[in-house]
């Protein structure tokens, strides 16, 4: 039981985290290697702020993804304006200097050691309710002009300037969004293992979000929610096949990029609407089905 | 009401090649003028210059009396600037209502929190910049087709979505860059008539380029005729019809 309870919580942080990506990889088409360090952000300050500090644990997340947000505006605000190879390069720098950073204050952050004695705050509940809320955020973002700007500027840049959007802040805004999503996300995992190391946060965490992104489909956030879940237990599941994760991986990115380039949901999205219709699909086919079968 | 847009002796030059040489040119409010000139004259060269996509190495161009050499291209388009483009530039993971509303978003005002948590100030925002865009679609005629992704539209109407859309950024000046190419002659004289209307009833300005001598007669007060970046005739389609210089540059000697 203990072992569903933790999967489905890792599940849960994965998603908020990975909601992150979706915004900046699938939303906006930028890529941000760095992306784990803000994780790496959140779950320390939020972890010395309790041990060595003695605040709660509320005011703790609020002040650990508002740090977030200030390290997101020290990247993003330089770097919003470059193009978006660019944007890849100073965000993989970023991360592997913060986890630099981390390995070498080690009178704060306990060095390579890891940061350990963290209280565990992080319930199922609380990693479930928070993946929700998380959720019904981002959809909101996506339906709202920020959302509608984000597909137009990563459809076609020039146009959407000249259609009078402000490429630059609605890309800042995006990052900040995620920033704040992911360095939240970092706050519950830290919460829940009670220790965390600096080496979890490098460049290849950041690489398999995108991974999964890419997987589920860039446009579709039900596509990233699902193949969140489904790679992010894989290997929770697969714990013997643990040296094959990274091999596993690089096949599915293959075959995806062969196969369906647009990724497993492509731009479906599941909501009221899509489900009616594709409940009168599926009945329609069952029934176009069932009529060969009588004149057969 | 305003001035207008002016253009004073502009140049453009990419590495030695000088695009565009001392142009000048003046579009009065309610005006309809066009620029011609064979391939590589420098046409959209000035019209990415005016939208701010390149910027000018000298001269002025003013928009009722303001200069907006320096300023960014959003916010040329923010002034009261829209454009389309020669090779069409629509927004693809969006369907065609989409498209047009996107470019009203630009200018809605709701701030983050209302669109993350839906705030009423958002719902009625949204809506109206809905209906607004229905209204821009119904302008050009595509508003049965609004769910469409406009990739799978017919060349003639990916044009009218982009005029469409960049009605959306409500303009007092309007830059058409080639409109009429590639359209069979019905589409065209279907243009010309959208375009007259949105002269006539919207009291837009507009510049546009055109290849095509039916449109370019037929719709512009005063023509500006350019070769290899340089001006070589400016007037009235008639006085450009018989002009020898015009007829030297497009035909050869």
């Amino acid at each position: 039981m203990s072992f569903i309870i933790s999967i489905i919580t890792f599940a849960s942080i994965n998603i908020i985290s990975v909601l992150g990506v979706f915004l900046i990889t699938g939303m906006a088409g930028l890529f941000s290697l760095g992306q784990a360090s803000f994780m790496a952000i959140g779950a320390y300050i939020a972890g010395i702020l309790v041990i060595k500090l003695g605040f709660p644990f509320p005011i703790a997340i609020i002040i650990a993804v508002i740090s977030g947000i200030i390290f997101g505006l020290i990247v993003g605000l330089p770097t919003m304006r470059l193009r978006r190879d660019y944007i890849a390069l100073v965000t993989f720098g970023f991360g592997e200097a913060i986890i630099a950073i981390l390995n070498n204050t080690v009178s704060v952050t306990g060095g390579a050691m890891g940061l350990s004695g963290i209280p565990k705050h992080t319930t199922i509940w609380l990693a479930i309710g928070s993946m929700v809320f998380c959720i019904f955020l981002v959809i909101n973002f996506k339906y709202s002009k920020f959302g509608r700007q984000c597909m137009a500027l990563k459809s076609d840049e020039l146009a959407a300037k000249s259609i009078g959007i402000n490429v630059v802040k609605v890309k800042l805004i995006t990052f900040l969004f995620a920033s704040a999503l992911t360095s939240y996300a970092g706050v519950l995992y830290g919460f829940y293992t009670t220790y965390i190391d600096p080496n979890f946060f490098g460049w290849t965490h950041s690489a398999e979000w995108i991974i999964i992104v890419f997987f589920g489909g860039v446009n579709s956030l039900t596509g990233t929610v699902f193949s969140a879940i489904v790679l992010g237990t894989l290997p929770e599941i697969l714990r013997f096949a643990s040296e094959w994760r990274i091999f596993i991986y690089c096949t599915i990115v293959i075959l995806i990029i062969n196969f369906r380039p647009a990724g497993i949901f492509g731009e479906y999205e599941l909501n009221i609407k899509t489900f009616k219709s594709d409940i009168k699909n599926l009945f329609k086919k069952i029934n176009s089905k069932s009529e060969i079968v009588t004149k057969g | 009401m305003g001035k207008g847009l002016e253009v004073k002796s502009i140049s453009k030059n990419f590495d030695g090649v000088k695009a565009v040489k001392k142009f000048s040119m003046k579009l009065q409010p309610k005006g309809i003028i066009s620029i011609i000139g064979p391939n590589g004259a420098g046409k959209t060269t000035v019209f990415n210059l005016i939208s701010g996509i390149y910027k000018v190495d000298e001269g002025e161009i003013l928009l009722d009396g303001f200069n907006i050499n320096k300023k960014e291209q959003y916010e040329i388009t923010r002034y009261g600037i829209g454009r389309t483009f020669q090779n069409i530039r629509l927004f693809k993971g969006l369907n065609v209502l989409k498209n047009v509303i996107t470019a009203y978003d630009a200018y809605s005002k709701y701030n983050m929190f209302d669109a993350t948590f839906l705030s009423r100030r958002k719902r009625r925002i949204d809506s109206e910049i809905r209906d607004k865009s229905l209204y821009c679609l119904k302008l050009v005629g595509l508003e049965k087709l609004k769910d469409e992704k406009p990739e799978n539209l017919p060349y003639g109407l990916q044009k009218k979505l982009e005029i469409a859309r960049a009605l959306a950024t409500e303009p007092k000046i309007l830059l058409l860059d080639e409109p009429a190419t590639g359209l069979n002659p019905s589409e065209v004289v279907d243009y010309i008539d959208l375009i007259c209307k949105l002269h006539e009833d919207m009291e837009l300005s507009i510049l546009f380029i055109e290849h095509r001598m039916q449109v370019v007669i037929e719709l512009s007060e005063w023509i500006y005729v350019l070769d290899f970046g340089e001006t070589i005739a400016e007037g009235k389609p008639e006085d450009i019809r018989n002009n020898p210089e015009v007829i030297k540059a497009y035909m050869g000697e």
